[in-house]
């Protein structure tokens, strides 16, 4: 790893000679919110995000991404990878990244995903402004952001820029970087571990314990009514959510109406047919019937199930779902801090 | 270039990447009416190689611009290099499937999953319990017992159907009434003017043999029969770690990625479709 050092003054021409040459993604207003979006001018590029409204997997595994192109009983895959940077990237959602990189590599890798994310060099970013419902300081503190290719923090006189990779060390002839030094590092630090203070949210308890008591609650059914009451089953807090994955693959029909596209759709576990199958002659089989069983299924994915897997929680602690939530119910903190309550 | 873990032809930027959503091109040979919401059809892969598969396990079918369905192997692989399939005409993706005829193609990925486990089976009593459509899945194991049948030791088969209209595989009851290989017993749970046999539901079969409690038991059907079964089960002693069960579920990619199928940390289309009954029974949301 190497450590480069810009000036403030000089960090305005880095990202314009940056975006003048390479696709660049990352975070942009919009209204009163932020988006990861196309940057074209420096001053676009708002590295002062609270956080996005979506998590920016959707660079990897789009909101609706074609599989298969048919025409007739011909077809092809659609694998076409687009290198591109995305930049300014908080450390949580590095985190997600990385859980959702193992989920599509592992057992049967899908290179529908891993070939978007190999075409793309991550340049993450330190947080700035804490967005009002993270409780990242709290959550999975034991799985450290890995997969990113550099790292850039906002020091007072300028920026640090830890290239961890070929494709992060790459970036820097764009720049007018000196070498970056030990003092830098030490404040880089000190910035970062600060934030993780700042938190307005947080878990009371550690992932373990967490994770043996939120398991060993799946039959408190009064628990999981209870939380799940005012739910809507809309599905946003799954849509939001950084290591959320799950997708429906449908087939559209062109116009032509020989030709079409087998595509894949995000999907949410929350919605009331996720799991129903038909059974035929109009009957139908519901394996999570209630808005109960799927709210508990989605703190269940979060906080056990996939811990093995992943070596810590499926959740970063961005507050997303919290802040998505109609009903204000889908916040992580509560229902599980509630739970850890319980006797 | 084509890859051989599928049918993917890609080679975008100088790299060839497979596609796990690339399906195979299947010849239909065979195209029955097995009742009259299901089809029972014989396939062959285009490329006319034989298919490697277990029993037990399911291919995602589908048809371009109506989608795909997962659908559990209905024959054994010890069968030529064909194998089939039956399917309930219940949504888009089945009724569009359904009208197909001989001669006509589908498309098939997998096959997928865990199937039944042969070597836990091999010379061991075996009974199957097949409730409706369940005697689809598991006639893939029902044939090649059949076929390896010096393998297995005693071989009972219950099968259930709503009435006499919605059995399937009417060559196949023929061949089962009549042979010593196998203890067939069947019921309806309402007959007609002409059905002769047992009425009732799957349970009453349990009086008409002796079931030892060292059988290996491998049920599918509906999600409620799981219940009544093993209760019966239990009644003779039969270990929950020798009952092996077969579930359906919702499934939209068939390689452990889309959530449909999931059951607390396992995928049935991975993990399963078939289940040794002590592994899930603790396993809520499972039976």
């Amino acid at each position: 790893m190497n450590l480069y050092f810009i000036k403030s003054q000089d960090f305005n021409d880095f990202v314009k000679s940056l975006v003048g040459s390479k696709k660049v993604i990352g975070p942009k207003a919009k209204k009163h919110k932020f988006v990861f979006d196309r940057i074209e001018l420096p001053e676009d590029l708002r590295l002062d995000y609270d956080t996005t409204i979506l998590p920016p997997k959707k660079e990897f595994f789009p909101t609706t991404q074609k599989l298969v192109e048919f025409k007739g009983n011909h077809y092809n895959g659609c694998i076409n990878p687009e290198e591109k940077i995305l930049f300014g990237v908080h450390f949580y959602d590095v985190k997600a990244i990385d859980m959702t990189d193992h989920l599509f590599r592992e057992k049967n890798e899908d290179w529908n995903y891993l070939a978007n994310r190999e075409a793309t060099t991550i340049v993450a970013s330190n947080v700035q402004t804490v967005s009002n419902r993270a409780f990242y300081g709290s959550v999975g503190t034991e799985v450290k952001p890995k997969g990113h290719d550099a790292y850039l923090t906002k020091l007072k006189d300028g920026y640090l820029y830890e290239a961890i990779t070929n494709k992060g060390e790459a970036l820097v002839k764009f720049g007018k970087f000196d070498k970056g030094t030990d003092s830098h590092r030490k404040e880089a630090e000190e910035i970062n571990n600060a934030v993780l203070k700042k938190c307005p949210e947080s878990l009371k308890y550690g992932t373990k314990e967490i994770a043996d008591k939120v398991r060993k609650s799946f039959d408190k059914k009064e628990v999981w009514e209870n939380a799940a009451h005012d739910c809507f089953s809309c599905g946003s807090c799954n849509v939001v959510c950084p290591t959320c994955y799950c997708f429906d693959v449908q087939d559209d029909w062109n116009l032509d109406q020989t030709s079409g596209l087998r595509s894949r759709y995000w999907d949410a576990c929350l919605t009331e047919d996720f799991s129903k199958i038909s059974l035929g002659a109009g009957a139908t089989e519901n394996f999570r019937e209630h808005s109960a069983d799927r709210f508990r299924h989605r703190i269940m994915r979060k906080a056990t199930y996939l811990n093995e897997k992943l070596g810590g929680p499926a959740c970063v602690g961005c507050g997303r779902c919290s802040s998505a939530c109609t009903a204000d119910i889908a916040d992580p903190t509560k229902v599980i801090n509630k739970i850890m309550e319980l006797r | 270039m084509s890859c051989d873990k599928c049918a993917c032809s890609e080679n975008k930027n100088g790299q060839n990447y497979s596609n796990i959503f690339l399906p195979k091109e299947a010849k239909i040979l065979r195209a029955i009416q097995a009742t009259q919401s299901e089809r029972h059809f014989t396939l062959q892969l285009a490329n006319k190689e034989k298919m490697k598969f277990e029993p037990g396990q399911i291919l995602e079918v589908s048809l371009f611009g109506y989608g795909e369905i997962p659908i559990g192997l209905a024959s054994s692989p010890t069968r030529e290099n064909t194998f089939d399939i039956v399917i309930r005409t219940v949504g888009r993706v089945s009724a569009a499937i359904n009208k197909l005829n001989e001669g006509d193609s589908m498309f098939i990925r997998g096959p997928m999953g865990h199937g039944f486990d042969l070597p836990l089976l091999r010379n061991q009593n075996i009974l199957v319990i097949a409730g409706g459509i369940g005697l689809c899945p598991t006639r893939s194991l029902i044939q090649y017992i059949m076929d390896r049948r010096s393998e297995f030791k005693k071989f009972s088969l219950f099968y259930g159907a709503k009435d006499p209209s919605q059995q399937m595989f009417h060559e196949d009851l023929k061949n089962w009434r009549g042979s010593s290989d196998v203890s067939f017993y069947e019921t309806v749970d309402k007959g007609d003017g002409s059905w002769k046999g047992n009425v009732g539901v799957i349970t009453t079969l349990f009086n008409k043999t002796q079931i030892e409690p060292d059988t290996r038991v491998i049920i599918c059907g509906p999600p409620i029969m799981f219940k009544f079964v093993i209760k019966e089960l239990d009644k003779i002693g039969v270990s929950r770690k020798n009952i092996y069960v077969d579930l359906e579920r919702r499934m939209k990619c068939g390689v452990g990625k889309c959530g449909h199928c999931q059951i607390n940390n396992k995928y049935v289309c991975v993990d399963g479709p078939v289940f040794s009954y002590a592994d899930i029974e603790n396993l809520e949301e499972a039976l």
